[in-house]
């Protein structure tokens, strides 16, 4: 009897040991699940969740039927419940849920189903095209054309109505690497993009594990909460957005940031650090934000003179390739920061007052409650906060009080707040991205 | 011996204590922990608040539109799919619309089209027409272009 109690235990033990495993494992095969759904009807076309675009999932046509908001609904909420589950398994069960072989091959199978299959969502990646080719093959500077001024072009009617006619608000660093891609025509630039949407969404995976296990965090929750995130995956890398490249950009100044061995790192990494912030904000802006906070927390020279030398260099080549508008940077963000999204909280308060819209009185008190968080956020970095995790809520801070809010834009903290300590940062940015997603569920209780 | 280490301890007093970077925040971050919390807290709420209106406004703006196109499409007799909703025209958020869509088969404003002023309760899945006009093929719904106004809504609507 004993003996037989006592064989029993350890297999008690093992069976309550392997019940998460295998939750975490069916969690992950629903968000295989959910993401193939959606990229296997989007292929089938004619979807009003699918932009115009070349023909360049044909291969996969027939295995799925044409993507409506219903299913592209359903698939989301299901991905969103799964990933909110696995999450919170992994950061519970540190470590004994997901092997870190399992946790690449979730993330690498997530993110090569949605490079397989069309553009998503979003007609960004035809503007970036359009802006490459209007340089390349027709002459023109994209910082003062927009893509009407090559209307024969072929990607010309593929690029979004409103956007026809504005120039691009993309940094200089951005614009000259798309240029190669120009030459390869519609189709080829396509992939192109893809391609560099996927690498830099590896290498920030890549980069976010290094930083995680740098900084004493689980790299596997690290690398799934980042890379099987559905928004990430379906917007961001759906839609190909060069966020990713920021994104990269960004966590290449963290990991320099982050060095183990010494445990502060040289001028030369805190210069470098600083550098490569710039080139990202010579990509897309935003990541600027990063800035202060890491000359905050240095308190020294390299970060500021690496800043001050890549500024230079990135102004002077800017300035060569598209003269002083390509450089004009501010000019672009005041002119996108007037636009208004359906998605924006800002939207969603004026309406919750009654008011049919944004009017231009709450621009200036949502850019005045952004420099409040900011200088707030400013003074905990200098009395010693993470200023990694200051950088996270700063821009969190950013995508809540814009008035043109992305779903592309909610990940820009996601990387950060997986690596700080703050764990308010990562609650926070996953509940903006919970409210994103609730916000776009009406053709689901109200078909039209 | 003394003149070398000078250098090392002007550089170990600059800089000062207080612009030295410090590894930690002090001891005293709770409260402000607990303050920061309860913001971030009332915020999140706030947020949340708003995002649940917006969808709730949105579905019901959505069940308008159902019962408008099922409107049109009663009144027409046509039962066709490329039917313009203008929200705006009979005032915004006023749940007023007109709908216009052709009179006979063909792409969408290929032919003569008849636009719809629509508005008052849902009532088994439609609502009530109060007067329309009709469009010449091709032209937008300007008043200029107007023909043919009829009802109480179309009154005064149309050139002469």
């Amino acid at each position: 009897m004993s003996v037989a109690a006592h064989t029993q235990r350890p297999l008690a033990g093992e069976r309550s040991e392997r019940r998460p495993a295998a939750l975490a494992a069916a969690l992950a095969l629903a968000l295989v699940a959910a993401a193939a759904e959606i990229v296997l009807d989007a292929a089938a076309g004619h979807s009003p969740l699918v932009p115009k675009s070349p023909d360049i999932s044909a291969w996969l046509t027939g295995s799925g039927e044409r993507l409506g908001f219903r299913v592209f609904l359903i698939a989301l909420l299901v991905s969103s419940a799964c990933y909110g589950a696995l999450g919170a398994l992994l950061l519970r069960m540190r470590g004994t849920v997901l092997s870190p072989r399992a946790a690449i091959a979730l993330v690498a199978a997530l993110q090569l189903i949605v490079f397989a299959g069309p553009v998503l969502l979003s007609t960004d990646v035809f503007s970036y095209i359009a802006y490459a080719r209007l340089g390349v093959e027709h002459g023109l500077n994209p910082y003062l054309h927009g893509p009407a001024a090559a209307s024969s072009d072929p990607v010309f009617k593929y690029v979004g109505e409103d956007w026809i006619h504005v120039a691009t608000a993309y940094g200089p660093l951005y614009t000259l690497l798309s240029y190669p891609l120009a030459a390869l025509g519609v189709v080829g630039a396509l992939w192109g993009m893809k391609l560099e949407a996927l690498l830099a969404s590896a290498g920030t995976l890549a980069l976010t594990w290094r930083c995680a296990r740098a900084r004493g965090f689980d790299p596997v929750a690290a690398v799934v909460l980042v890379g099987a995130n559905p928004l990430y995956v379906i917007y961001g890398l759906g839609g190909a957005h060069n966020d990713l490249v920021m994104m990269l950009a960004m966590m290449g100044a963290v990991a320099l940031m982050t060095a183990p061995r010494p445990p502060v790192p040289g001028a030369r990494r805190e210069a470098g650090a600083a550098a490569v912030i710039v080139a990202g904000a010579l990509i897309k802006a935003t990541v600027a934000a990063l800035l202060p906070f890491m000359i905050v927390s240095r308190r020294r020279a390299a970060p500021v003179l690496g800043a001050l030398a890549a500024i230079v260099l990135g102004a002077l080549v800017g300035y060569a390739a598209f003269g002083i508008h390509g450089i004009d940077l501010v000019a672009a963000l005041n002119r996108d920061a007037a636009f208004v999204s359906t998605d924006s909280f800002a939207n969603e308060i004026a309406h919750l007052f009654g008011k049919p819209g944004v009017f231009p009185v709450d621009h200036d008190l949502l850019k005045a409650a952004l420099v409040v968080i900011l200088a707030h956020l400013l003074w905990r970095t200098w009395r010693g906060y993470d200023w990694v995790a200051a950088s996270g809520w700063a821009l969190l801070a950013i995508s809540v009080t814009t008035t043109w809010l992305l779903a592309w834009y909610i990940l820009w903290p996601l990387p950060l707040a997986v690596v700080t300590r703050d764990r308010r940062l990562l609650a926070a940015t996953l509940a903006v991205q919970a409210l994103f997603v609730v916000h776009q569920l009406s053709p689901l209780l109200a078909p039209i | 011996m003394s003149g070398a280490s000078l250098p090392v301890e002007r550089r170990r007093r600059w800089p000062p204590q207080w612009l030295r970077p410090r590894a930690e925040e002090p001891r005293s971050r709770g409260r402000l922990w607990r303050i920061e919390t309860l913001a971030l807290a009332l915020v999140g709420l706030f947020l949340a608040v708003a995002t649940i209106h917006d969808l709730v406004r949105q579905t019901h703006i959505n069940h308008r539109l159902v019962a408008d196109l099922r409107t049109w499409r009663h009144y027409t007799r046509h039962d066709y799919v490329n039917i313009s909703i203008d929200q705006e025209s009979l005032g915004l958020d006023s749940g007023r619309e007109i709908l216009c869509g052709n009179t006979s088969p063909g792409a969408p404003g290929a032919h003569t089209q008849i636009c719809l002023a629509i508005w008052g309760p849902v009532i088994d899945g439609r609502r009530s027409v109060h007067g329309g006009w009709y469009l010449p093929p091709y032209h937008p719904d300007l008043r200029a272009n107007r023909y043919g106004c009829f009802g109480p809504a179309g009154r005064g609507r149309c050139p002469r």
